[in-house]
């Protein structure tokens, strides 16, 4: 900031500066809105001329498709099938659809229809282009004409830049006086916007600006915009390397999880969505209706989930931590081998080992009925029960997920301080009395976030549950995540239950992670 | 140093780890069978060891055309190069200053931001499956690779952030405040000194953001239904799906696809655990 400036005016323009791209943002919106209301207009009446042109027989220009088309008629071959044919001079004699057909047919055929049932009417195809078709009952048929899209109109900035500059110098005019017109100056500047506003979007719009400015003229007199404005400059530096990636996970994280939020007070059925409120929620949560045992049922899935959780970490932990012991004694020979060939299984995408595991259960003749066969034991088909099938995901993600936890594990056990381990035995403790109590100990705090973090994706091991039992049988071994999935793309697109599961599971795991850290935290350091 | 164990204390660590090992090789020995063996069924003995040897499920992976003509393994592994290359840019890309920003400056809100960025990467992006889903379906990026850049870089940005704020903390600041000293700003220190000191540790998030795109699975069979724009893992899924299952090809595709990454995973292994646990401990 230069010396030369006189004090406040500098604040006075910066809030000024904020309160216009706030305005921008709001008239931006409403001015799209009140473009498309006139593109509808526009569209429709365009149509309607063009229609009427095709009555007169004349050909309209400008247009995707037109023409009279005939009353409906019985299909030769299937009675119960309607044909329109096209009538008059362009295109006369040919059927409408078929094999060849332009895709413009369809409009036509179902336009002739509607005008048959309702008359003469001009309307926006619902389909998003920006076309209209019009419609009016002629002789010997329909005169149709279908518009091309809409083309946008151009935004107005140089009106809105207009009023931004006349704001501009009000607002600095008020602060160059200083004092209370500081304010003043900000709110009427401000105000002005408003204006613009109500040509496009109305008195509510126009308020809602006013009382906007009136509030940051408000907060400018009182010293809140300075304070605000002071931190931030302090924090220039900081902030502005931090802008990218906090505007990134705003657009592409945040975006789509308050969608999901929203989403879940929806239901949505064959393509619509309804407001259902927390319908979807009160579904979930008392069960649907269905049984405790019923893998409708959300707590039955939830239960399931909680079981798989705890048993898979609790394999993990006991796998990991088993091998990381045996591969920490000092006499072991090829201790590098081992531990190459022991991540293997981290090394390999988890999607693949679980299609490796699902192959290797599948069938009568898979790898693991005849390793079974092989010692002497029944096959199993392990899909078809619940416990045989959850057993199978279990070991998948068993042999997945132990190198984690065996590396963090080797990592804790080489920070105990060996000479610990010479004063017990110079004491003459046994070795369960030295691992009760100096390797659990360390190794305790070691592991508890590596818990939290492999609880947290075994909880949302998608893949594993996905690909292996996929749910069987009957949806019964499936976790929350798959269920959500199946909520959203194979039951029907229940899109808003889908969001609801994903809520409820946010929330589980936000519980789960809150009190998880808490029990983390309270582990003894050592 | 304690002394030699019992005779029978030594002999079952020896079993246990032979037997775990064991158990680890015995899928992948199978599945490097099935990739040289003939016939589409996966296994109809327990051994390890192939009856026959043909090259034919390479030749049918890496063979097969689509509608259009188009090598189809070569067109999805290009898919898959280009989202993951183009997800691990981003991220790196913009995650980069604001690593470097958490690691020097004492700002209000660092703790929530850092806390944010932790708990995004820890919950993961399938819960998001949906709400993405119906808005690229909105956008009209629903069978993009644009899209599926999008997506990925939902992981990859959080991911960037931690892994590489844990390697500009390892940094020595003695050289930025040198620079400060001599009238340096912070862009420039970041540009000049921390970036170029950094370079291993960029190197080895990016390979590691890399590695998580290239073998995403569920996102990319959501998003795309089109053939021509499946990425390898949608592939290998689709070779043994419900109604047709051809494990050879299964196979020979998993080999394929895997064996880069997996070199590369364990080059980088050790980089790799460091990153996890300081972040969750300090979380």
């Amino acid at each position: 900031m230069s010396a030369a400036r006189r004090p406040g005016a500098g604040p006075a323009l910066r809030d000024w500066a904020i309160a216009a791209a706030f305005a921008l943002a709001v008239a931006s919106i409403v001015f799209v809105g009140h473009r498309n209301r006139e593109l509808d207009a526009r569209q429709r009446a365009w149509a309607s001329v063009a229609a009427s042109a095709v009555e007169h027989g004349e050909i309209p220009v400008e247009i995707d498709a037109a023409g009279v088309v005939g009353a409906a008629r019985p299909s030769p071959r299937y009675p119960f099938l309607r044909q329109r044919w096209l009538v008059g001079e362009r295109g006369a004699g040919r059927r409408l659809g078929g094999p060849d057909a332009p895709a413009t047919d369809k409009i036509l055929y179902d336009a002739a229809a509607r005008c048959d049932a309702g008359g003469a009417f001009a309307a926006l195809l619902p389909d998003g282009s920006g076309r209209a078709v019009a419609a009016l009952p002629t002789r010997g048929g329909v005169a149709i004409a279908v518009t091309r899209p809409a083309r946008p109109a151009p935004y107005p900035w140089l009106v809105v830049l207009g009023a931004l500059g006349l704001g501009a110098v009000i607002a600095a005019a008020g602060a160059l006086v200083g004092g209370r017109l500081r304010g003043v100056g900000v709110g009427i500047g401000g105000g002005l916007l408003a204006v613009p506003a109500f040509a496009w979007g109305g008195a509510a719009t126009s308020v809602a600006l006013a009382a906007g400015a009136a509030a940051v003229a408000l907060a400018s007199a009182r010293g809140w915009t300075d304070r605000v404005a002071a931190g931030l400059g302090r924090h220039r530096a900081a902030l502005g390397f931090l802008a990218p990636a906090v505007l990134a996970m705003g657009v592409l994280v945040a975006t789509p999880f308050c969608v999901g939020l929203v989403l879940g007070f929806y239901d949505h059925r064959h393509g619509a969505w309804t407001f259902v409120g927390l319908a979807n929620f009160a579904e979930i949560l008392s069960g649907g209706g269905h049984g405790f045992d019923d893998p409708l049922n959300f707590w039955f899935v939830l239960g399931v989930t909680v079981l798989w959780t705890a048993a898979n970490v609790l394999l993990h932990v006991g796998l990991g931590v088993a091998l990381a012991l045996g591969l920490r004694q000092p006499w072991l020979r090829g201790k590098g081998l081992f531990r190459v060939l022991l991540i293997l299984p981290w090394a390999i995408p988890s999607y693949i080992t679980a299609l490796i595991w699902k192959g290797m259960f599948q069938g009568e003749y898979g790898a693991i009925n005849s390793l079974l066969d092989a010692v002497g034991l029944a096959g199993v088909s392990w899909f078809s029960s619940w416990a045989t099938a959850f057993a199978a995901n279990v070991v998948t993600n068993t042999w997945l997920g132990f190198p984690f936890m065996m590396v963090v594990a080797l990592g804790a056990l080489e920070s105990i301080p060996r000479d610990l381990y010479e004063a017990a035995e110079v004491d003459g403790a046994t070795g369960w009395q030295r691992f009760r109590h100096i390797t659990l100990p360390h190794l305790g705090p070691a592991l508890a976030p590596a818990v939290v973090l492999g609880s947290i994706w075994t909880f949302n091991m998608f893949n594993v549950i996905f690909l292996v039992s996929a749910g069987q049988p009957g949806g019964s071994t499936d976790i929350l995540v798959t269920d959500a999935y199946r909520w959203a793309f194979e039951r029907g697109e229940r899109y808003g239950m889908a969001a609801a599961y994903g809520t409820l599971i946010f929330l589980v795991l936000l519980l789960w992670t809150v009190f998880g850290t808490r029990i983390v935290r309270r582990e003894p350091a050592p | 140093m304690r002394g030699r164990p019992g005779p029978i204390a030594a002999a079952c660590t020896y079993a246990g780890l032979i037997a775990v090992t064991a158990a680890v090789l015995y899928p992948v020995l199978l599945v490097c069978k099935k990739a040289i063996e003939p016939g589409r069924q996966f296994a109809l003995s327990a051994s390890p060891v192939p009856t026959a040897v043909t090259g034919a499920h390479f030749a049918e992976l890496l063979g097969a055309r689509g509608g259009d003509g188009t090598l189809l393994f070569l067109r999805h592994a290009l898919n898959s190069v280009i989202a993951a290359a183009a997800a691990t840019a981003v991220g790196i890309l913009l995650s980069c200053t604001a690593a470097y920003a958490l690691s020097r400056f004492r700002f209000p809100g660092q703790r929530a931001a850092l806390t944010s960025f932790l708990v995004v990467q820890m919950f993961p992006a399938t819960m998001l499956l949906l709400p993405l889903y119906v808005l690229l379906d909105r956008l009209g990026l629903l069978n993009s690779l644009a899209g599926l850049v999008l997506v990925y870089a939902t992981t990859a940005i959080p991911f960037c952030v931690w892994t590489l704020k844990g390697y500009f903390d390892a940094l020595p600041r003695e050289l930025e405040e040198a620079a400060r000293m001599d009238g340096a700003g912070p862009w420039t220190c970041f540009v000049r000194i921390v970036l170029p000191l950094a370079r291993p540790g960029l190197a080895v998030t990016a390979l590691f953001s890399f590695m998580t795109a290239w073998n995403e699975f569920i996102m990319a069979s959501t998003f795309m239904t089109d053939e021509a724009r499946y990425t390898l893992p949608v592939l290998i899924q689709s070779s043994v799906g419900q109604y047709s299952a051809d494990w050879g090809l299964f196979a020979a595709g998993a080999l394929v696809t895997s064996v880069p990454v997996m070199a590369l995973f364990y080059v980088l292994q050790r980089y790799l655990v460091g990153g996890l646990t300081a972040g969750s401990v300090k979380g």
